[in-house]
């Protein structure tokens, strides 16, 4: 996979930022199991979890918008985003077929699930639910 | 390394309540190349080729469209990048599919090399050396073949093939394409197509084991549309002048029939001179499985088992097989609804139709002109033929003598179809349809009686007309302008 990889690189560009306009990152790229299990699974704070791929084009749309939606929640809910070729034990242990699929999940558990695109609407009406209910 | 059509016999085996599980696991290309799950076919075969194959024709397909009207700036160019970007994302999509595929049907998974340690057992090494041992009642081996490489110095360092081709992260620009396999010409074909310069260094004939009249033909179009051909030569040397993405590098090459020595030199060397089975280090001499060992396939009796009863092979590493992935899909469902589902119908390998995605579309099912000669006599077979024009190519004055249609009929078996060819856009297309047909026993006065769609170019094979003499063109003049 190194030449595709080597693509991929070339064609993303320098880095994947992740940041918010408030300045306190809101997103974070999962990087192992265990990373998983300490920063979503073990969270204080409820998490939004993106299964995306590098050759999923509804994913690229999905990404950033999620990931503003969920900035504008002010730190009430945290963003984990899992590639599912780097990470796809996780994927298939959570039981995802098609990408972008999201997960809300509170105290370990997977409250809430979607599968496909939404708009801001839609992802804001999804997030208050987490957060609130 | 397991095949596409392995994963649909897992599927199908797992149907029948078996466990399963799949080793596959890509061996890295010299280059440091390799893929996900899907086999050949998938990653750096069919899908990718087609999807190029495609982008060169739409490219033709902008310069004709000017002739209807569209109106655009001159220059239009082709970006690399972008077009490999997307092949590569549906590849990935196909990968995972795959995945979710065997998942759904609870087969085991692992990307581990598989080997025969002893009899029933295989050791299977992951990427980090990891080492597990198992045991199963039935074993299918799907290996498949690699790229052959020619053996001479700066092959392996300094060469590509098509394990890199589809994934190339730069436009591999002036290229020389070593080899006449279909997988030589149709490479050519698309990069040429996409405007860059091809020159085919080819050691003797063009697509061998192909009806060499129709090989021929599709030579000569690919040669009218600026594609070069170097014949009777093969390289000894390729060497390095510049590195880069595209580096330079210089070919030195020798004539075959004499001690001619000519030197080029170009961006990128594209080796597609044959492809070898992966038989050679799996250990089967550990459980006593017989392969050709010049050839290293495996011999199969008509069930695809080898001669050690519970090991069975499929696809392009079976002995006097065709190496298609449809075959291959074929064989391996069949296979295990023998097996666990009480069936007894076997893989069909007659009559298998095929396509070959040159820039001229070459389609075929059944014998070729000189094979069929062979086996029933030159005086037992009846060969009718036509050129045509087809009607998307008049506005935009293509070719007009190029394309080309050949039904060989067995005279002594009723005027049976046992051969069809076209050569023509959109020949896979058109030979699926005949190929059912052939299966059922098509004569030649069924097709005859058979209405004709029009304006397509599938309807010339419905009239095709006597062989005349060579110096005649014969148009029909239903074909003619239309």
């Amino acid at each position: 996979m190194a030449q595709r990889l080597a693509l991929r690189r070339l064609l993303a560009g320098p880095g994947r930022a992740l940041g918010t306009s408030a300045g306190r990152p809101s997103a974070f790229n999962v990087q192992d199991g265990g990373d998983f299990q300490e920063r979503v699974v073990n969270s204080a704070k409820p998490v939004v979890v993106d299964f995306h791929a590098q050759w999923c084009g509804p994913c690229k749309i999905l990404g950033p918008r999620l990931e503003k939606m969920v900035a504008k929640q002010e730190g009430k809910v945290v963003m984990a985003k899992v590639d599912i070729d780097d990470h796809t034990d996780l994927a298939i242990e959570y039981e995802v077929s098609a990408v972008p699929t999201v997960l809300a999940m509170k105290n370990g558990d997977v409250v809430d699930k979607f599968v496909g695109i939404k708009d801001e609407d839609q992802l804001e009406a999804f997030l208050k639910k987490l957060i609130g209910a | 390394i397991i095949h596409y059509c392995l994963i649909k016999s897992h599927k199908e085996a797992a149907k029948y309540e078996k466990k399963v599980m799949v080793l596959d696991f890509v061996t890295p290309t010299p280059l440091g190349n390799s893929w996900g799950l899907g086999g050949t076919c998938v990653n750096v075969g069919c899908i990718p080729k087609k999807l190029m194959h495609q982008a060169a024709l739409l490219g033709q397909a902008l310069q004709d469209s000017r002739k209807f009207g569209w109106q655009f700036p001159e220059e239009v160019k082709h970006n690399w990048m972008t077009m490999t970007e997307s092949v590569q994302n549906y590849i990935g999509s196909l990968n995972w599919g795959y995945r979710v595929a065997l998942r759904e049907k609870k087969v085991t998974y692992e990307n581990a090399y598989g080997e025969f340690v002893q009899p029933h057992t295989v050791k299977a090494t992951n990427k980090r050396g990891v080492e597990k041992l198992y045991t199963a009642e039935r074993f299918l081996i799907a290996t498949g073949e690699r790229p052959r490489y020619l053996g001479i110095p700066g092959d392996k360092e300094y060469c590509i093939s098509s394990d890199d081709l589809f994934s190339l992260p730069y436009c591999p620009g002036k290229t020389l394409v070593v080899g006449a396999s279909y997988v030589a010409l149709e490479c050519a074909g698309f990069l040429a197509g996409l405007g860059l310069d091809v020159t085919v260094m080819v050691r003797s004939i063009l697509l061998r084991g192909f009806d060499q009249d129709m090989a021929n033909k599709i030579g000569e179009y690919m040669e009218e549309h600026g594609i070069k051909f170097i014949r009777e030569f093969v390289p000894i040397k390729v060497e390095q002048i510049e590195e880069g993405t595209p580096g330079r590098l210089k070919v030195t090459a020798k004539s075959t029939k004499g001690n001619e020595v000519i030197e080029g030199e170009y961006n990128t060397v594209l080796l597609a001179i044959g492809r070898d089975a992966c038989t050679r280090k799996i250990g089967l001499d550990k459980v006593g499985v017989k392969i050709n060992e010049k050839t290293g396939k495996i011999p199969v009796n008509d069930m695809e088992q080898t001669n050690v009863p519970y090991i069975y092979a499929i696809g392009d590493i079976l002995q006097d097989r065709l190496e298609l992935t449809p075959v291959a899909i074929q064989a391996g469902r069949l296979l295990v609804q023998r097996l666990y589902g009480g069936a007894t119908t076997k893989c069909d390998y007659v009559n298998v139709p095929t396509t070959v995605f040159t820039p001229l579309e070459y389609g075929a099912c059944g014998y070729s002109e000189e094979n069929a000669i062979q086996k029933f006599g030159e005086e037992n077979i009846e060969v009718y033929h036509s050129h045509f024009w087809p009607l998307e190519w008049t506005v935009p004055s293509r070719d007009n003598n190029k394309c080309y249609a050949k039904i060989i009929c067995n005279i002594r078996d009723n005027e049976r179809v046992i051969g069809f060819h076209v050569l023509g856009p959109n020949a896979g297309e058109v030979t699926q349809g005949f190929a059912a047909a052939i299966k059922c026993g098509l004569t030649k006065e069924q097709l005859d009686s058979t209405i004709g769609i029009h304006p397509v170019c599938a309807e010339v094979c419905i009239r095709s007309h006597l062989p005349i003499p060579a110096s005649v063109a014969f148009w029909d003049k239903h074909n003619l302008g239309r």
